[in-house]
């Protein structure tokens, strides 16, 4: 089933200790590397009072809420109430996590008891990721050297030479966002210029 | 001493209220009812500024009522480092984002005063034209990591990021998300990990930088 690994994010924009939204099909997630490096993806809600985790920020291997401050460990369970601080918190209170791993740069999250390995991408590097208020037919509209579904991927021109790129679709409650790859070598910033005027002509497409 | 008229939720007295924590000058500050009294546009208050906007910055006889002007008066007199880089194309560049941070007050500035304080007008235009700002900044802020870089010019923090930072750092008060904007996102970190950053209603400090405080 290694169709079900949807990029929700590329590992450059996610250093250790940091906490960043996801998604995968319309669950909403908090993603979060702690300080020694370990990648999670949980269900994005505090069990307490609902707070988005992705809010909350990052101390050793915990999570910890922006509201009121409850911890979660490395399992999702509750490890600390500061409002209770000698409560031990009942095994009961756990986040929900899915399966997370990083390959080629890019964060990829499926359900928990997903097997298998995301597609693999050789040959190509992290670029960014943007939002897009169109849908993936209008990237390829825009774009005809594009080709696929989940993964867009061809051979386009950037600053006057042919350069591989890859775009991988995600899609999200307030629209598509492409998490974009090209070939190592390339110059990131011309491939980040082309990936605006992509961007654009795209949007162009689908309010057409 | 200098003396700022000043609103404890407006994102351009923040801007002035965080550039003179990180340059270590002391403000006399004059709290200014700007809701619900509506007190910055009392006939008193335009003896000082005929616009009726906040903030305004007194020093002597020196009154400024753009936050720009007031980012570079207190960069001049406390920390010229803060001007950024003085060659041709970093001056240039500082510039660009001083008055690119009166768009992010047009859009999703006013986004913000129209959910918090009530604020009349096209709420889903200010958002988009958020949304556009945000993307340019998103670009920008990119190709510097591309570069190596962290700051919008130049090696080191600058008022070119003081000015942008608040209004962006706020966005979210205006129904303006900054999921989409991972570049952004990381530099909203660096700014909020200086030293001497201050807080404001709706931007917090980063509580990993410091330990989780002792329950006695």
């Amino acid at each position: 089933m290694t169709q079900r690994w949807t990029a929700t994010g590329l590992s450059q924009d996610l250093p250790k200790a940091v906490a960043m939204a996801g998604h995968w099909q319309g669950h909403d997630l908090a993603v979060w590397r702690s300080a020694s490096g370990r990648l999670q993806a949980w269900n994005d809600r505090c069990p307490h009072r609902g707070m988005r985790l992705s809010h909350g920020f990052v101390r050793g291997e915990t999570l910890a809420c922006i509201y009121h401050g409850w911890v979660y460990g490395a399992d999702g369970g509750c490890k600390h109430i500061p409002a209770h601080p000698a409560l031990t918190p009942p095994a009961t209170i756990r986040v929900a996590a899915f399966a997370c791993v990083e390959q080629d740069g890019v964060i990829w999250v499926a359900p928990a008891e997903t097997v298998g390995a995301p597609v693999a991408l050789r040959g190509l590097q992290p670029l960014r990721s943007i939002s897009l208020t169109c849908d993936v037919v209008a990237v390829r509209l825009a774009e005809p050297a594009l080709s696929g579904d989940d993964v867009l991927r061809g051979l386009v021109q950037i600053g006057g030479q042919a350069c591989e790129v890859c775009l991988l679709v995600q899609h999200g409650a307030s629209g598509l966002t492409l998490h974009a790859l090209c070939a190592v070598g390339a110059d990131r910033i011309a491939a980040s210029r082309w990936l605006e005027d992509l961007r654009r002509r795209a949007e162009r497409k689908g309010a057409a | 001493m200098i003396r700022l008229y000043d609103y404890v939720l407006s994102a351009s007295c923040y801007k002035i209220r965080l550039m003179a924590a990180l340059l270590c000058v002391k403000l006399e500050h004059e709290a200014v009812d700007f809701h619900p009294g509506r007190a910055h546009k009392s006939a008193a208050f335009a003896q000082l500024n005929p616009a009726g906007t906040l903030p305004v910055l007194v020093d002597g006889d020196l009154i400024l009522t753009e936050s720009t002007a007031m980012l570079v008066y207190l960069a001049q007199l406390s920390g010229r480092d803060w001007l950024g880089p003085c060659d041709p194309k970093s001056a240039a560049q500082v510039q660009h984002w001083l008055a690119f941070s009166g768009r992010l007050a047009a859009s999703l500035g006013m986004a913000r005063l129209h959910d918090m304080l009530l604020y009349e007008g096209d709420i889903d235009a200010w958002r988009a034209q958020g949304h556009a700002a945000l993307r340019e900044l998103e670009a920008a802020l990119s190709e510097r990591r591309f570069a190596g870089g962290v700051w919008l010019v130049g090696d080191a923090p600058s008022i070119a990021d003081i000015a942008c930072f608040p209004n962006v750092a706020l966005s979210q008060d205006g129904g303006v998300s900054l999921d989409a904007y991972p570049s952004v996102r990381l530099w909203t970190r660096a700014i909020r990990a200086l030293d001497r950053f201050v807080e404001m209603p709706g931007i917090h400090r980063l509580h990993e930088l410091r330990p989780a405080p002792e329950v006695a």
